[in-house]
């Protein structure tokens, strides 16, 4: 995937490297509200709602101190996704027990006319399974280099 | 070994794409012949081949919900673990695997 591509779905605006956030919920909030601001979200509450009904349905921890909570949701209106890291231990149900630093939102529209954001949202998770990406991703300042780990330029 | 697989979770966005990749890349780090079929909100992608399967010592299905056309599968060994255990610690299954199969 080239970083033209990722970019539909992603972009610096909705990179937050110092999320105040100090629980799972605020951090989720606190996402999607950058989501909402570029009109990608159009109900915060009903969106949350819906990324609470996933994560009912098992554990978004992936290890690593790294979270992708998702919602499919009628509030969304581009399927898009969101990044947050806080220096704050985020309690989150996860494979190794440890503590989240980095949640990445995945906002999902319910019906979308064509598969390709969603195709771009499996290639982002695929860029997941690299620990070494990982690694990154809890460290990197530069928003670019974390679209471009994300849209799996460097492996 | 060669292995054939399945990776499938409940909402079909994310987890089914680590899994995937994650038992590609522990696979293949390990020697083995590796192919994993996706069972997404996208659809069927990266469909096992009916050699793929009838070449394979092991069939791993990665999965939290039901998946389609396990029965191109009679006959296999087949191994069932959720998402989470192949996100967890791929090689360390592939390697359990090996071994509970005496395939060393």
């Amino acid at each position: 995937m080239d970083i033209a591509g990722v970019r539909e779905i992603f972009n610096e605006r909705l990179i937050d490297l110092d999320m105040k956030s100090v629980n799972k919920r605020e951090a989720i909030e606190e996402l999607t509200d950058s989501l909402y601001k570029e009109g990608h979200i159009i109900d915060c509450k009903a969106f949350v709602d819906d990324v609470y009904l996933r994560e009912n349905e098992g554990q978004t921890g992936i290890g690593n101190h790294i979270a992708i909570p998702h919602g499919k949701s009628d509030a969304v209106k581009i399927t898009s996704i969101a990044f947050g890291r806080t220096k704050n231990d985020l309690a989150w149900e996860s494979p190794d027990d440890e503590p989240v630093h980095v949640v990445i939102l995945f906002a999902v529209r319910n019906v979308d006319k064509t598969t390709v954001h969603l195709k771009l949202l499996s290639q982002v998770a695929m860029a997941l399974a690299d620990d070494a990406t990982l690694d990154k991703l809890l460290k990197t300042n530069d928003k670019t280099e974390i679209i471009r780990l994300l849209s799996q330029e460097m492996n | 070994m060669n292995i054939v697989g399945v990776a499938a979770c409940t909402s079909g966005i994310a987890h089914t794409y680590i899994a995937k990749e994650k038992l590609m890349k522990a696979g293949k780090a390990l020697g083995h012949n590796i192919h994993i079929e996706t069972q997404g909100t996208i659809g069927t992608e990266n469909k096992l081949t009916a050699n793929d399967i009838s070449a394979a010592d092991v069939v791993i299905i990665a999965a939290d919900i039901k998946i389609n056309g396990t029965e191109r599968f009679t006959g296999k060994r087949i191994v069932e673990v959720p998402t989470s255990v192949v996100i967890k610690s791929p090689k360390g299954l592939i390697n359990k695997i090996q071994v509970e199969l005496g395939l060393t």
